[in-house]
């Protein structure tokens, strides 16, 4: 159904052209809204199960709720923050800094927002009384299968629906990606953001199959009675968490790599110099991407696998460390000589990478068999992907937010606020999750709801959960913010940053059609050329 | 009095005295080591940044626009080249600790663990049992955790101290995870496999096991308690000489 | 290039109305399955699943109908079957692992659980006529570029229906078996057996699906040189995928497993 005549601007768009559009800038923002809705859902079953924590014994919820709090805050900050915050920021960003009009499949996009939409329902359901479920995010057989976990076709469900919904997406993206750059933005000119958006699409193609296949064989055993799982009839319940992992390893990356992106965007515009050793940058990105598949193992080194396929996997996993390194020395050596500006969406980069540091530093020794068997599902490991989930990967995020925010709503944020944000997310989170590693050290098994009351532990569980919500007032702020700003912001100009990358190039917020000619982009332009910027200050065709 | 605090800190890693519970000395090696690389490595990425921040800032008048900076081909094999020499420095210091800590000594006592929700029967050579329920490690009132003091004797699985025990595990019904606190070793119950892992506590006490893998309502209560004591009071426990029939009689029941 | 230098008729590509319907219907189907097998409501199941599939044949329908409605040029649907067949590949492989890993563990045991009735004849009967098929639809997709649209909707018909002898033929040795006490629920071998025929016959479907769509293309005359050609190059590339996929599938399933 066309609707007739000329669209009004994108961004006071009535109801029904929000459901019915196939333009990219809605549907990012539609996969916006969805993931910070979820974020914040997530982050107060964190809150809940922090208040449960603040001292042994069961006092807020009893066991099955915090199993079940636990689950949904898993799989809501994997599947909807951490992986569905790119639909965000892919969807809007990859046509404009392309130099494309659109996507190669707008309706096949709009359609991938619903399926990603569908599951959301698919997860709310999940409240309904004799819906729960508590298998984690990880949803292990023969456990998944056992009553007590709840019904797991909702586990498997939801996970096939996200699986449609990113598959759709991955495809219809690497695809724009791959043709339809416009003259002039060859590959290398290609900006990083883009880069790692491509690798990260490429791991989902190749690795969302693996894990709709996982969760498929678990509905199969619990509804028709195969024997996949079942070790009496030839089973191995092993073989979830081989097929799991080869996903859901990678899928590590898909979150960070684009956050990589987004670092090194942030951090070339207000160093005012191109990225430090760009090349090796792509050589990474793909490394890493790479790597990623062959290191699935070191989640199941105590699960019984042979003990050399352990120490084969251990190299690897440790190799990954080597790409990574490259990326972050690259960033410090952007710095180097630049002329470096501290506004809000580059003090959230700068936490950042200094934040992935620490999570990235204590993902090695987890590599380690010697070292990981002592703290193998316990708190450590906990502490360590919030190190780089819920702080490196959030800062990032929340950065890219306030960066974009004046292109999306041709207004500006308030600077004093967004600092304040950082400053209580940065104190909260440390105190919080560096605690976590001292009573993972100390052997506190994770997805306990109750722990015994030995001393060191209840004063690290009290300090923890006091960070925690520190950490909550912080992302409260930040958020109050920025919708505060997008209504009653000040106006800003079209090029906020002056920042050459073709995204801002044009009007803010970008025209319905974003580019009127497709533009040819010059020899001289380069996305990170600040100085090409200074001769011409607009896009001429 | 504070040198001698220091010094038995120091030692706390590296000493040669007996440690508390093997194989944990190896782990504690491996997280020195693993630590101090990791700080150097901190302090090498964030002193650089730090000063570069404080220098290359943005001031009105000066520094206004960023300097041309050349490539450096030779700085950028550098930090490839390092961080593969100590990672693989890394996994392969590793490799020679898991060795040891997999492989059980040959005079090991073997147990029989099976684990089922929520709870561990430990089997014995000569037929004598402990079973470790959930309900036995909580207050029946309040639900929470008993103190050690508290939990009756017979939920206690007794071990000889200063002896090797190699542990054959399996599970009964989900995935369960053995862990031994003391001796900083974990591997998990699987059902359908019989996974090994072998630990020696020295020194007489008790300690707590708890189950590393998530298994439903009782997971957070799904310990066991190890009683550490001399190998005499073992032997009056188990009531025979320990060596007499050391290894579990495996096809039964596996 | 998928883009055109002059600028689009505005409003032309900005909305869609049915991805939508075509979200609510894919919704419904998880939901009819949890209300059959959760919620124990069958009838609740009955009504939700066929809404969800009279929603889907609407919605499907009225996204075709849109989209040569429009006329559009070339489009980039040839990469994106590449991609996509690549994650299918991604699928079968996890069937793949599931069933070598059992094989190599149990090895032993292996013999035992190999039905009697289970022989060779069949599988190569079936793997003649795919073969067949996919000689059937290169003519087709040949006859499709050069204009020859009569040839081509014949041999797409030739091609529908030996698929579908396969998929008969495939289903009659299913219940031979199943009826011999061979079910999926036997052991691993049942399992990984019906597991990987299973997910290859669906596929089977989906080929002939697109077929059918082909067919219809062809007859609309919705076909010319410079449009819908990337639609019957994807749907004849995918059936080539599927009868490569038979290959690995028979000698895995058939071979590999009797074979003791
Ligand atoms: C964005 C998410 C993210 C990222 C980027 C990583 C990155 C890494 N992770 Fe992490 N990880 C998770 C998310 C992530 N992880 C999650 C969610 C889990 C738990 C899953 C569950 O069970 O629920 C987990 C669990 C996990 C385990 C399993 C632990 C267990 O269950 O026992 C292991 C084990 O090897 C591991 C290792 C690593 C390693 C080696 C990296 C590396 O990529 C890190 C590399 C980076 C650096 C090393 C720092 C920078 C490098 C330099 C400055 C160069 C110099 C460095 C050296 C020479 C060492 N992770
Ligand atoms: C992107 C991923 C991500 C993120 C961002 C977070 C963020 C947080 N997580 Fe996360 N966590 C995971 C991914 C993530 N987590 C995963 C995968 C697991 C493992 C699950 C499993 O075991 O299966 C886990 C497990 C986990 C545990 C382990 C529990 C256990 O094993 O027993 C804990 C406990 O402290 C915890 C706490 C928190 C907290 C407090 C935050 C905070 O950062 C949240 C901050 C956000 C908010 C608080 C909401 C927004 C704020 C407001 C609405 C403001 C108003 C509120 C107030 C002022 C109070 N998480
Ligand atoms: Cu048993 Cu957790
Ligand atoms: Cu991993």
């Amino acid at each position: 159904m066309a609707v007739a005549g000329v669209p009004k601007p994108w961004f006071g768009a009535t109801l029904k052209e929000w459901v019915f559009t196939t333009d990219h800038k809605k549907i990012g923002v539609m996969y916006g809204m969805t993931s910070i809705i979820f974020f914040l859902i997530a982050g107060l079953s964190a809150l809940g199960i922090r208040l449960e924590l603040f001292q042994p014994g069961l006092q807020y919820v009893d066991e099955d709720h915090y199993n079940q709090l636990l689950t949904l805050h898993g799989v809501i900050m994997q599947f909807w923050w951490a992986v569905g915050v790119w639909g965000s920021f892919g969807n809007f960003l990859l046509p404009l800094m392309i130099g494309a009009r659109d996507v190669a499949f707008p309706r096949l996009n709009a359609l991938s927002y619903w399926l990603f939409f569908a599951a959301s329902v698919l997860a709310l359901l999940t409240l309904l009384p004799g819906s729960h479920i508590r298998m984690m995010w990880t949803g292990y057989p023969p456990f998944s299968l056992n009553d007590n976990a709840g019904p797991v076709a909702f586990y498997a469900l939801v996970i096939h629906l996200l699986g449609a919904a990113s598959l759709a997406s991955a495809i219809n993206l690497v695809v724009t990606n791959l043709s339809m750059r416009a003259p002039g933005i060859t590959f290398k000119k290609m900006n990083l953001f883009l880069h790692s958006f491509l690798a990260m699409n490429v791991i989902q193609i190749l690795g969302v199959p693996a894990l709709a296949g996982a969760v498929t064989m678990l509905l199969l055993d619990k509804y028709f009675n195969t024997a996949f799982f079942d070790p009496t009839r030839g089973g191995d319940p092993v073989l979830y968490q081989n097929i799991f992992w080869f996903y859901s390893h990678p899928v590590v990356y898909v979150m960070i790599l684009p956050a990589f992106g987004l670092i090194s965007e942030m951090i070339a515009t207000f160093s005012r110099r191109e990225i430090f050793g760009r090349t090796s940058m792509i050589f990474a990105i793909w490394g890493i991407a790479i790597l990623g598949f062959m290191v699935w193992i070191h989640h199941m080194f105590t699960s019984g696998v042979p003990d050399w396929i352990r120490i084969l996997f251990s190299y690897t996993t440790v190799l990954i460390g080597v790409p990574t390194g490259i990326k972050i020395f690259n960033w410090i050596g952007t710095l180097y000589k630049g002329s470096i500006r501290l506004t809000t969406p580059m003090l959230y980069t700068l936490s950042a990478i200094f934040m992935f540091l620490i999570g990235g530093l204590t993902g090695i020794p987890l590599g380690l068999p010697a070292f990981d068997i002592g703290v193998h599902d316990s708190h450590f490991v906990v502490a360590h992907f919030h190190y780089v989930l819920g702080m490196a990967l959030t800062l990032a995020v929340l950065g890219g937010f306030h960066y974009w925010f004046p292109k999306l709503t041709g207004k500006m944020y308030s600077e004093f606020w967004g600092k304040v944000g950082l400053v209580l997310i940065m104190i909260g989170s440390n105190l919080f999750y560096f605690l976590q590693f001292i009573v993972g050290l100390e052997g506190m098994p994770r997805r306990y709801a109750d722990y015994p009351a030995i001393e060191s532990w209840v004063v690290l569980h009290h300090w923890q959960t006091i960070g925690a919500f520190i950490l909550a007032i912080g992302i409260g702020i930040v958020f109050l913010n920025l919708f505060l700003s997008a209504k009653f912001g000040k106006k800003t100009s079209d090029n906020p940053w002056e920042s050459p990358s073709l995204e801002w190039l044009i009007p803010s917020p970008p025209p319905p059609h974003n580019f009127d000619k497709i533009p040819h982009m010059p020899e001289d332009w380069d996305p990170y050329n600040y100085e090409w910027l200074k001769k011409h200050k607009q896009l001429t065709h | 009095m504070r040198r001698t605090g220091l010094l038995a800190l120091l030692m706390a890693g590296f000493s040669f005295a007996q440690p508390v519970a093997e194989p944990a000395h190896l782990w504690d090696y491996m997280y020195y080591i693993w630590l101090f690389i990791s700080v150097v490595i901190y302090l090498v990425v964030f002193i650089p940044g730090a000063y570069f921040l404080i220098k290359y800032r943005y001031k009105k008048g000066f520094n206004e626009e960023a300097q041309h900076v050349k490539e450096s081909p030779a700085l950028e094999v550098l930090w490839t080249i390092i961080p593969v020499i100590i990672v693989i420095y890394l996994a392969t210091q590793s490799f020679a600790f898991y060795k040891t800590q997999r492989t059980a000594p040959a005079n090991s006592f073997e147990i029989k663990v099976t684990a089922f929700m929520w709870g561990w029967q430990f089997q014995y050579p000569n037929g004598k049992q402990v079973i470790a329920f959930f309900n036995m490690f909580e207050d029946p009132e309040t639900k929470s955790y008993l103190p050690l003091d508290k939990i009756p004797d017979t939920a206690k699985a007794y071990i000889p101290a200063g002896v090797p025990i190699k542990v054959l595990l399996t599970s009964q019904d989900v995935i369960h995870s053995f862990y031994v606190q003391p001796a900083k070793a974990t591997e998990d119950a699987v059902p359908g496999r019989i996974n090994h892992m072998w630990f020696k506590i020295n020194q007489p006490g008790e300690y707590w096991v708890f189950c590393r893998e998530y298994c439903g309502t009782k997971h957070s209560k799904m310990a066991a308690v190890l009683k550490v004591v001399p190998k005499e009071e073992f032997e009056k426990w188990y009531g025979q000489p320990m060596d007499s029939a050391n290894k579990v009689s495996l096809n039964k029941s596996f | 290039m998928a883009q055109h230098e002059v600028h689009h008729h505005l409003g032309e590509h900005e909305y869609s109305f049915w991805p939508l319907p075509l979200g609510i219907a894919t919704l419904l189907l998880p939901v009819t399955f949890i209300s059959y097998f959760v919620w124990q409501k069958p009838l609740l199941a009955l009504v939700l699943g066929g809404v969800s599939v009279a929603l889907f044949i609407l919605s499907l329908a009225g996204w075709a109908y849109e989209f040569f409605k429009k006329g559009h040029e070339e489009g980039l649907g040839f990469p994106a079957m590449v991609f996509f067949i690549v994650s299918e590949v991604v699928i079968f492989g996890t069937m793949f692992a599931a069933f070598y890993m059992a094989r190599v563990a149990h090895a032993d045991q292996w013999p035992n659980w190999v039905p009697k009735e289970m022989n060779l004849t069949m599988p190569v009967i079936l793997t003649l006529i795919l073969w067949t098929s996919s000689a059937t639809a290169i003519v087709a997709e040949k006859a499709t570029h050069s204009g020859k649209k009569a040839l081509a909707v014949l041999f797409f018909l030739i091609t529908i229906a030996l698929g579908l002898l396969f998929a008969v033929l495939h289903i009659l040795e299913w219940s031979h078996l199943w009826h011999g006490g061979f079910t999926i629920s036997s052991n691993m071998y049942g399992t990984g057996f019906y597991a990987l025929t299973g997910i290859h016959t669906s596929h089977i479907f989906m080929g002939i699906l697109m077929q059918i769509v082909a067919i219809l293309i062809l007859l609309t005359n919705q076909i010319s040189h410079h449009k819908g050609q990337t639609y019957i190059r994807a749907t004849v590339l995918y059936w080539h995928f599927v009868d490569l996929m038979w290959l690995l599938v028979a000698s895995s399933a058939y071979l590999v497993g009797s074979l003791v």
